[in-house]
């Protein structure tokens, strides 16, 4: 066996890190956490960037766009590497597997949440390279379940604030979806292209729920239904079916940043740094950030910028602010873990369907968003899925127990399976959280380790959603019905408020404690949605992108 | 319903057409050419170990010459230090994690009849892994690391290997790799003339 001194997890660049910053330095000395560490030389670069943003996915990408269109300097630093997905992705799940943040999170709680594949991303994009595409709007009592419920917390701010983003990013992504839309307010503009054709889990479920009388819809995605013009990168072409969203598009057809923002911000001046992991948060002696310290290739690197935008997900966020001991003062940075209410149901059907073809999540309902019979606080969406195999029989051994010939059996029957799951809100819990574990990566840092437990509520939505769904299949005409009870998203770990007590930013995305640093990704969710949350982080991230400019502003004036 | 049986080859004759792309032929033609695999960070041993319980756990009667072979993609991943990006926080780390519960396996053998894994029959293997399963396995390995937890593990890695396989993915009649030109027959019951249509039971007696 090979030394037990080899690296245990798959990180690229193993480097000792050595800290720069000399406030963290004098905090680590003050609580003696670790002997006094030698600075190493990092050529100090004369160039100073506006912003500089840490993460290229859903959070980080719109906003580098907008500043770089108002004429700053922006950099984004990327951990990931910069994929060409026509020639580098295969439609293959396993030869995929490097979209995903591999670096290992330990799952504690009564109900571990699985990362990786199910809620993680890393390359230039991030996790859009891997998204369902999924974008419907949250609705606006989503932004107020403690006014609705007194359970929660509610948004700084309400739906009004949130809803000419979802209008212009539907229009700039190309998202496809049915006009007028059956939920929620009525809208001023329509989806500016027609939804994607329906796949056989989705007919099932339009022609059971039918019977039901339960309303259903071709879902919003924003994958492209035809041809499209993207400013910044010229015409998009149209989704060709693949069904392969959730491990990467190699068609350039589903909006994921990598094929709209980034490239629309490159064309305004933006530069995109891939495979830059950073450490360390620098600051001054009034607690502002002055740059940052990152890894590049093994070498240590630093960039000084104005302000920081961290928008490296729930986890990484919370988790440079721990290990950098910044914007602490409130005591929720890693608290308030969220995740949804995602549990499918599974059924086997005489029809063929082939679940590898189309767009996964076809057919929507939001029926269930306020159920007159909930014994729950909150609501769910409905929605149809498809799926591909390798994913498929994974969730098989872990939830059915099968294997041997019982487990190939049944896996013959994979072209006539067809499932369909919710999306539904989760509260804050005070045992569910995100810590720093004694365990350390590659990197030598401290592994996050979260734990996630369903409570009342969760348990409550999840049985409510388990029977309904159970029926909808029933009447499909399904058998050997089974469910995977599931979380999906990472949610909540550095919320916004209106008070610096009970929150990490305020409702413009600014930290309470550092007046240069924004944080904006899932991260700020202050409740978890009822509806999958990329849309609502893009439009969080333009909103952030317009208040800051507007503080620069009224700064200059 | 019994489950419908896929004729073969399916998938390897997709993989010499236009309408796979390169990059996905390049990672599925690895998995059929993949050469004979000696283990770089299990002991030989406990790589035939790993090999039996992956027998047990994906028999394959119907491909006595050339089963696929679960255990390499095991073994490479430890080698490298490779994770999928989480960890049960009850379980030790994957390397430490498959030495102990391999070695449970043996323990659990040796308490129930007497002889380490591989010398068991069949059925007698099956009744091992069924107790790991269950987390009902004796033997004290079991007390440093959990054993449903460990066979939830092991069972997921290998099921996502072997479906990761061409020839399993012909065994389900999966040709979602062909994709290159799109789909557009989407709906139930819709067929392109590259999906193959299952075997009847009739013409497969």
């Amino acid at each position: 066996m090979p030394d037990e001194e080899v690296i245990e997890e798959g990180v690229l660049n193993p480097l000792k890190q050595e800290v720069q910053d000399p406030l963290l330095k004098q905090l680590m000395q003050e609580s003696a956490l670790e002997p006094e560490p030698q600075p190493a030389e990092i050529p100090l670069p004369t160039d100073e960037v506006d912003c500089l943003v840490i993460g290229t996915g859903a959070g980080g990408a719109p906003l580098l766009a907008r500043l770089a269109m108002a004429g700053l300097k922006v950099v984004a630093l990327e951990a990931g590497p910069w994929h060409d997905p026509k020639t580098d992705f295969a439609t293959d799940e396993k030869a995929q597997e490097f979209l995903f943040w591999n670096d290992e999170r330990l799952s504690a709680g009564k109900d571990p949440m699985a990362f990786g594949k199910n809620n993680s991303g890393t390359g230039v994009g991030g996790s859009t390279l891997h998204y369902t595409a999924y974008t419907p709007r949250a609705q606006p009592d989503d932004l107020h379940l403690h006014r609705d419920f007194g359970l929660g917390v509610d948004w700084p701010f309400g739906y009004e604030e949130l809803e000419p983003y979802y209008e212009e990013l539907e229009h700039f992504l190309g998202i496809s979806g049915p006009t007028p839309y059956p939920w929620g307010p009525k809208r001023r503009r329509g989806y500016p292209l027609a939804p994607l054709p329906l796949n056989g889990a989705a007919q099932l479920m339009e022609r059971a729920c039918q019977q039901l009388g339960i309303q259903t819809s071709p879902a919003a995605n924003a994958a492209l239904s035809a041809r499209y013009y993207q400013e910044g990168v010229g015409w998009r072409e149209a989704c060709t079916n693949r069904g392969f969203c959730q491990a990467g598009c190699s068609t350039g057809a589903k909006a994921s940043m990598d094929v709209t923002f980034l490239p629309l911000a490159v064309a305004h001046g933006a530069e995109i740094r891939p495979n830059c992991f950073v450490t360390e948060i620098e600051r001054d002696e009034q607690g502002r950030v002055t740059g940052v310290v990152y890894e590049h290739n093994g070498i240590t690197q630093r960039q000084r910028c104005r302000h920081l935008f961290i928008c490296a997900g729930a986890v990484e966020t919370p988790r440079l602010l721990l290990l950098n001991e910044l914007a602490l003062s409130s005591g929720h940075v890693g608290r308030n873990f969220m995740a949804h209410v995602g549990v499918q149901v599974w059924g086997t059907f005489p029809e063929d369907i082939r679940p590898y073809k189309g767009i996964p999540g076809g057919l929507i309902s939001e029926d269930t968003h306020r159920p007159p019979d909930a014994d729950f606080a909150g609501g769910y969406l409905l929605q149809s899925i498809g799926v591909m195999p390798v994913t498929f029989a994974g969730q098989v051994v872990r939830e059915r127990k099968l294997w041997g010939a019982k487990l190939r059996d049944y896996m013959r029957n994979y072209n006539h399976i067809a499932g369909i799951n919710i999306l539904g809100d989760c509260l804050p819990h005070e045992d569910n959280f995100l810590e720093l574990a004694e365990e350390k990566d590659a990197r030598g840092l401290p592994k996050p380790r979260l734990h996630f437990t369903n409570h009342e509520n969760e348990i409550r939505m999840n049985r409510h959603a388990e029977q309904l769904m159970r029926r909808i299949w029933e009447t499909a005409g399904a058998t050997d019905i089974w469910v995977f009870p599931r979380s999906a998203h990472v949610i909540g770990t550095a919320r916004m408020g209106l008070s610096g007590d009970d929150a990490v930013v305020n409702a413009e995305g600014r930290a309470f404690d550092v007046p240069n640093l924004y944080i904006c990704d899932n991260s700020l969710f202050p409740s978890a949605l009822s509806v999958n949350p990329a849309l609502t982080i893009m439009a969080l991230s333009l909103r952030t992108a317009d208040k800051f400019l507007e503080s620069e502003q009224r700064r200059d004036t | 319903m019994t489950s419908p049986h896929y004729p073969d080859g399916t998938v390897r004759g997709l993989l010499a057409t236009e309408l796979v792309s390169e990059a996905t032929r390049t990672a599925l033609q690895a998995r059929l050419d993949a050469p004979l695999y000696e283990p770089q960070f299990l002991e030989p041993a406990t790589y035939d170990l790993l090999r039996a319980v992956a027998a047990c756990l994906f028999p394959q009667p119907d491909r006595p010459e050339a089963p696929i072979e679960l255990a390499p993609g095991v073994d490479q991943r430890l080698a490298a230090g490779r994770s999928d990006g989480w960890r049960y926080d009850s379980m030790p780390p994957d390397r430490e994690a498959y030495r102990l519960g391999l070695g449970g396996i043996n323990q659990s053998a040796q308490v129930l009849f007497q002889q380490e894994f591989r010398a068991l029959s069949l059925a007698e293997q099956a009744t091992v892994l069924q107790l790991v399963q269950e987390g009902k396995a004796p033997g004290e390995a079991w007390e440093k690391v959990p054993a449903d937890r460990f066979f939830e593990e092991i069972l997921a890695e290998l099921t996502e290997l072997y479906y990761a396989h061409p020839l399993a993915q012909e065994e389900i009649g999966y040709v979602g790799m062909a994709d290159a030109p799109g789909w557009t027959r989407l709906g139930l019951n819709e067929l392109e003339p590259r999906e193959p249509e299952a075997i009847s039971p009739k013409s497969v007696l």
